[in-house]
């Protein structure tokens, strides 16, 4: 074999062209911190980015923000499992078709159009400026994307079992646990994923008209206020916070529990 | 995006009669519980009666109309920019690599920022103009765009685009004959889901910073304490909205979805 | 027939698709103008990453390929030979029907705008396809669809044809008639022909002269003369014993040899 240094040639093209897309990803990161450094420059209410970056440290330590981000949190993860129930619930439902299927086939498409602002006006009547009422927001809102994704599974699943039960002659428990729950797994994830990041923003706007805890009630201060600083670091604490999970801890997790199917979920993302 | 299976997946199955059946059953089931929402809520919640009465009353005010052609024509505006800056971004990303490689952060960031995020930050930052409001909605809409259409272009068959390079295809004519007809159902769920988030947004847009349009109308009735006429305006549009999908969408759709059936 | 020319020339032939593993390997081959040269070799060799590199679509790593003198896939612009290609699957847009496939590459060749219908009609006429002109491909069963990709490849009147096992997914008896009318087709108009395929009948059939490729990634292992007079027959017992013989030749090349121990793999 005489190739090698071609062979050194192209791992080192390779290289490059992987560096080159690292490069070019930070300078696209980079972009709306450059349009801000440039709207701090030419415009008075901007706020240059050093005096949002030095009161970072202040801000992250300040005891003060912790009660609202933590109830937040809660508020995500809570709603999340409604969701989640009413969603399988629905799934089901519209799976086994019939009138109910169809009913339930209604109200999805219903839910669908509702914008979560209708919805979260609605929700302070209903239970006032209470908790309950933030949940309530949430997981009306994302629980028909949840029933979709999960519908689309028990359809394909439907598929598997046809042509694997066929063949192996599977009792019905058996087909449940050998090829409908694996089945169902990947698509539970995904609508997990996706609707992790719908929640975030849901929950944000719900807390801005019905209660006075959680960040989006921050948010409605420092909109009332005026205080831009402030706006600019919920913003970058909810980015952290929503993007670092979903990626520590969402997107591991489900490559885990997935490594056996070799790919990702094409076309769910 | 889940919503892209809003439109592949929800398929109405069964007959007229029986669709007829499950509509009747769901819309008599929604009254009932409403109805029993009314009572517990010791009239907080609104009658049917009384939502019907308000129904009449703004529906023979011409004003409304006013405010929901406002509406209308700002739901467009930002949808003809959204979805035209996002079908471009999202092909040219889905094409090219490098393309790819700068925008996909913000993309992400971009489908991270909550959308009153960017209406607040729109105003803080621009005042209270109209333009604002509409500009942090098309920020707010492109991403969802852009993903959709990604997702369609990268699954496009890797065989045609052999088959183009084989026998050289010009430019545009792989873009419109190969690329094109490929991404098509995909920019119609990109259309229809931004046209979609649109109308979910302007609400929100309109109660936070603007004095006319349907979304300032239910945020006043709101903050009037008369949520049946919060619901009766939001009713009124939602028919509307419904209207301009079956005239404009419905034939655009039956068009270039065509071959596939 | 002799084999003197170097139409097409391939030279120290190096592919690989992501610059480490390498598909095809120190590969050098010619093939005369007007010939049928079959390429056979086990599945998953890299017969169909050559073809990829002889139509200009990929790169090659190092080496050089020529057809006709002129350097393949450097410029890739008009200047350079045209090539047809028939794949596995038809790659037919299935949106446009079957003559505007063909009038689509027919534009993109250069043809001009007058000549565009006399040759989709000539084409189809060729391949006994002539009453499907204005049929969707998704309509037409696997040998139709098949008929159109070639007659697709005919019509822009390629320097030479490169077909990638265009037969394997069609019916046994589908595939006979089309490799029948394949090989009239050729004896009437001596067009070039490169025809990937891992059978080793069909090669036999069809093909002046085969060359047998190694495992992957792809070297030549021998080049073998069929000097069985057309027309040929598919049964005809000489190509049975040369298939026999084949067979024996590459057994311990593609991995089978006595003491390799592997299991046969498909």
């Amino acid at each position: 074999m005489t190739r090698s240094p071609e062979t050194t040639q192209n791992l080192g093209a390779r290289l490059r062209a992987s560096w080159l897309d690292l490069a070019l990803g930070a300078l696209g990161a980079g972009l709306p911190v450059f349009l801000w450094w440039i709207g701090s420059h030419t415009t008075t209410f901007v706020p240059p980015i050093g005096e949002v970056i030095r009161a970072i440290p202040d801000f992250v330590t300040g005891e003060d923000i912790w009660p609202d981000v933590l109830v937040t949190i809660e508020r995500v993860a809570g709603s999340l499992a409604i969701a989640l129930i009413l969603g399988f619930a629905a799934a089901y439902v519209m799976h086994r078709g019939g009138l109910w299927g169809r009913v339930v086939d209604r109200y999805v498409g219903l839910m669908l159009g509702v914008p979560s602002t209708i919805a979260a006006l609605l929700a302070l009547y209903v239970f006032k400026r209470s908790e309950v009422g933030v949940y309530f927001v949430v997981s009306i809102i994302t629980f028909p994307f949840v029933a979709l994704t999960l519908l689309q599974g028990l359809r394909s699943a439907d598929r598997r079992l046809d042509e694997m039960g066929d063949v192996y002659r599977l009792s019905t428990p058996q087909r449940l646990r050998h090829v409908a729950v694996p089945h169902l797994v990947p698509y539970t994830f995904a609508a997990v994923r996706n609707e992790y990041a719908h929640a975030w923003k849901v929950v944000v706007l719900a807390e801005l008209f019905a209660v006075n805890s959680g960040m989006g009630a921050r948010f409605a201060r420092a909109f009332d206020r005026f205080r831009i600083v402030d706006a600019m670091l919920w913003l970058i604490i909810f980015m952290i916070i929503l993007l670092g999970t979903e990626y520590l801890l969402l997107l591991p997790s489900e490559r885990r529990v997935l490594r056996w199917r070799g790919s990702g979920m094409e076309g769910n993302r | 995006m889940t919503t892209e299976q809003v439109v592949s997946l929800r398929q109405i199955t069964g007959g007229r009669l029986q669709r007829f059946q499950a509509f009747t059953v769901a819309s008599l089931l929604a009254l009932a519980v409403w109805q029993l929402a009314t009572l517990i809520s010791d009239g907080w919640v609104p009658s049917l009666w009384r939502i019907m009465e308000a129904l009449g009353e703004d529906a023979s005010t011409a004003s409304i109309y006013t405010d929901m052609w406002i509406t209308l024509r700002r739901i467009f505006v930002t949808f003809a920019a959204a979805t035209s800056i996002g079908i471009g971004l999202g092909v040219a990303m889905g094409l090219n690599r490098r393309v790819m490689a700068f925008f996909r952060p913000i993309v992400v960031m971009g489908l991270a920022v909550p959308d009153v995020v960017y209406i607040i930050v729109a105003i803080l930052v621009l005042g209270t103009e109209e333009s604002s409001g509409l500009i942090a909605m098309v920020l707010a809409l492109i991403p969802f765009v852009v993903n959709i259409v990604v997702g369609g272009v990268g699954a496009r068959d890797p065989g045609l685009d052999e088959m183009s390079a084989v026998y050289r295809l010009r430019r545009l004519r792989y873009l419109v004959d190969v690329v094109g007809w490929q991404v098509s159902p995909s920019l119609i769920v990109a259309t229809r889901t931004c046209f979609a988030f649109a109308w979910k947004l302007i609400v929100l847009v309109e109660a936070l910073s603007q004095p006319r349009g349907i979304g300032a109308q239910i945020y006043y009735s709101f903050r009037l304490l008369r949520p049946d006429h919060m619901i009766a305006r939001a009713l009124l549009f939602i028919v509307v909205l419904r209207l301009v999908e079956a005239i404009i969408f419905a034939p655009v759709e039956k068009r270039f979805l065509g071959w596939m059936r | 027939m002799t084999h003197s020319g170097e139409y097409i020339r391939v030279r120290d032939l190096d592919v690989s698709y992501d610059g480490i593993t390498p598909a095809v390997s120190a590969l050098s081959m010619d093939v005369a103008e007007g010939e049928f040269a079959a390429v056979l070799g086990p599945s998953g060799c890299g017969k169909s990453t050559l073809l990829h590199a002889i139509s200009g679509v990929v790169q090659p790593q190092s080496g050089t390929i020529e057809i006709a003198g002129l350097p393949v896939g450097a410029g890739r612009g008009d200047d350079s030979v045209p090539i047809g290609y028939v794949f596995q699957e038809h790659r037919l847009l299935p949106w446009r029907t079957v003559a505007q496939n063909i009038a689509i590459v027919l534009r993109a060749a250069g043809v001009a705008d007058d000549d565009v219908d006399p040759r989709i009609d000539h084409y189809l006429e060729m391949l006994h396809i002539s009453k499907f002109r204005n049929t969707w491909p998704l309509r037409l069963s696997g040998g139709q669809r098949q008929r159109v990709s070639i007659a697709r490849a005919l019509a822009i009147q390629p320097a030479v044809v490169l077909m990638d096992e265009p037969f394997s997914t069609l019916d046994e008896v589908t595939a006979r008639v089309m490799r029948q009318q394949l090989a009239d087709l050729w004896q009437r108009s001596n067009q070039t022909i490169v025809f990937v395929t891992h059978s080793i009948r069909e090669a036999l059939f069809l093909a002046g002269r085969i060359f047998i490729l190694t495992q992957g990634p792809a070297r030549l292992f021998d080049t073998i003369e069929v000097s069985v007079p057309r027309p040929r027959r598919y049964e005809d017992p000489r190509l049975t014993e040369l298939e026999a013989q084949i067979v024996e030749h590459v057994m311990d090349e593609w991995g089978y040899g006595a003491n390799s121990g592997e299991e046969p793999r498909e």
